[in-house]
């Protein structure tokens, strides 16, 4: 989770790298009620938790964060509105703040992403020294501006020293994948089994990629039951697993080549053909926290550019 | 005739939130099949009476109902909306929360959500010949449609409906298949892999009786479901048949959480069996079939 800030230090603004765990388990915790239920003599009885109506100001995003969470909406809030996710969203006030130190396994700038620039928050700070530039983004970061004190008018200087800033993080982003035409060399390979064999080969299944995933939604919903109440709740799954898919006759990705390749195409196929952006946002954490550094920009990098015609 | 796209029709959206059941009392269960893998018919109606009236749905589509403490899995509304004073659905006793329904009896409350997905596009089905091709449980979904179109007879050609099971206890809605075999404007076939000595009836597996039978392509549609084996095995037979891939509709079923295209698990390709579906064309999965599903 993210830290609670207690008020006083802000020294941790001079080194903090970004988080472990995205913002996103601050919309969709890794668990969460969904409602409880009881039953008395006349049946079953069904309530809400108490509302969730808490406002949340995150600060320190990152602009990969923030754009994931933009992605995120799009599912949450596709044909039928996630009411839980949504409530908290719309409760809450993004003040990004661009990266000073991306890590190497960091590469957001081929998904289109400055790591310094973000107009996915409602502000946005760029480190300039001993002031922070603010950029204001939305309505909500207008007004919160207003009440806020100690804000001066930016001058020409400040404004160069964040445009240099900016750039000098964008430049420190050194890891590369070719986006621009993933799909159609991703399409040719969905069959290429020896390929994603191989690409599979060292992943231990842990899903630890997809739980730290910015992007990552999937969940499961369970209950639990004392006596004659209870409740229902979700929690994050991971495609990763054989049980995620697995129906009591059948399971069609026992294989762990094929929820590898789903992780993948999920991503960087699906979801740009139902939503028209890449799941991914180069935040670089699948990378970092992996047990055994599998990378999905290795396995999309190295891609086979013509596959083998089918006999 | 083209039916490339039925993803997208329409949709009854609930006001409030999605994730909350509505309470549903069982009013009869029907012993289909006996066995370990027992299937079984209930009848419910909801307990707001409110709802009871203004509840609507179409064939083919599906809901999540729940037993409150044990867990939520889909299942297609069996009955048919031209038949709506209850709602049935049909379960073969697999998992823990198929073990549970099956431990209900009458006057149970169960948890529903639904209905959701999309349905048999019946606009461009009428004129056609239909033919129904559904093994084991798989006629449930395919039932509601049956009765659909049998109760708006005039609408649509002829009706060939060949069903089949592992063995003649094995065989479901047993009533409907008496009542459709006495129906003069339909044709029934029914078949079992392996007969016993009361068995009379044809045996054979149900692709290979449809080869049989030969339905003609022109101007006819096929609607299929079944077991996964049997659906890969009933396409190849109609596209020797003439049929195009247009031509083919199925439903499919896959392991679902949320049954709204948000918790990810039952997609094919980008689409999501329970957003876009579960009712396809052959055309619209046919890249994926072989190896998602």
């Amino acid at each position: 989770m993210l830290a609670k800030w207690g008020g006083k230090d802000t020294s941790f603004l001079d080194w903090y790298r970004n988080t472990i765990t995205p913002a996103k388990a601050n919309f969709f915790p890794p668990m969460e009620e969904m409602f409880s239920f009881r039953k008395d003599r006349e049946g079953y009885r069904i309530e809400l938790p108490p509302s969730d109506e808490g406002k949340q100001l995150i600060f320190g995003i990152r602009p990969c964060d923030a754009r994931a969470l933009a992605i995120l909406d799009m599912t949450f809030k596709d044909a039928y509105e996630d009411p839980y996710y949504l409530s908290k969203r719309n409760n809450a006030v993004l003040i990004g703040l661009g990266c000073i130190k991306p890590y190497d396994s960091c590469f957001c700038t081929s998904l289109g992403i400055s790591p310094a620039e973000s107009t996915d928050v409602d502000l946005m700070l760029t480190d300039i020294g001993d002031q922070f530039l603010i950029e204001e983004i939305t309505q909500k970061g207008k007004e919160l501006i207003a009440r806020a004190s100690g804000v001066e008018d930016a001058t020409e200087a400040d404004e160069a020293r964040a445009k240099e800033a900016k750039e000098s993080s964008y430049n420190k982003v050194a890891r590369k994948i070719e986006t621009e035409d993933i799909k159609e060399k991703l399409l040719p390979n969905f069959d290429n089994q020896d390929y994603w064999e191989r690409v599979a080969a060292k992943c231990l299944s842990c899903g630890i990629c997809t739980f730290l995933c910015p992007t990552c939604f999937c969940f499961d919903i369970s209950d639990e039951l004392v006596k004659n109440q209870g409740e229902r709740f979700r929690c994050w799954d991971s495609c990763a697993f054989p049980i995620y898919t697995k129906m009591p006759m059948e399971n069609p990705r026992v294989e762990k080549w094929r929820r590898v390749r789903q992780r993948v195409y999920h991503k960087y196929q699906f979801y740009p053909m139902n939503f028209g952006v890449i799941a991914c946002t180069g935040c670089g954490r699948c990378i970092r926290q992996c047990p055994v550094n599998w990378d999905i920009t290795q396995a999309l990098n190295s891609l086979p550019a013509k596959v083998k015609a089918e006999n | 005739m083209t039916i490339t796209d039925i993803s997208h029709r329409r949709r009854y959206l609930n006001r409030g939130n999605i994730y909350l059941p509505h309470i549903a009392i069982i009013e009869k269960i029907i012993d289909e099949t006996p066995g370990e893998r027992a299937i079984r018919t209930f009848h419910f109606n909801f307990k707001d009476e409110k709802l009871r009236e203004e509840f609507t749905f179409e064939s083919g589509q599906f809901a999540e109902y729940s037993i409150f403490g044990i867990g939520e899995a889909p299942f297609c509304i069996s009955s048919s909306p031209t038949r709506s004073d209850h709602l049935e659905f049909a379960v073969l006793r697999l998992g823990k929360v198929t073990n549970a329904l099956h431990r209900l009896s009458v006057g149970a409350e169960i948890g529903f959500r639904g209905p959701y997905g999309n349905s048999f596009p019946l606009d461009l089905l009428q004129e056609k010949n239909l033919i129904f091709v559904a093994g084991g449980i798989g006629l449930a979904p395919l039932r509601s449609l049956i009765w659909n179109v049998i109760d708006n007879r005039d609408k649509y050609e002829n009706i060939d409906i060949i069903y089949g099971a592992r063995s003649p206890s094995d065989l479901c809605f047993k009533y409907d298949l008496d009542d459709w075999d006495k129906n003069k404007t339909v044709n029934m076939v029914t078949t079992v892999d392996r007969g016993d000595e009361t068995w009379m009836g044809r045996v054979g597996f149900v692709p290979a009786v449809l080869e049989q039978v030969a339905p003609s392509a022109s101007n006819t549609v096929a609607i299929v479901c079944g077991p996964p084996i049997m659906i890969r095995f009933t396409f190849p037979v109609l596209e020797k048949l003439g049929f195009t891939p247009e031509q083919m509709i199925t439903t499919l079923e896959k392991r679902m959480k949320c049954g709204i295209g948000k918790c990810g698990r039952c997609n094919i390709g980008n689409l999501y069996v329970c957003r876009d579906g579960p009712v396809f064309s052959y055309a619209q999965i046919k890249s994926f079939i072989s190896s998602e599903y």
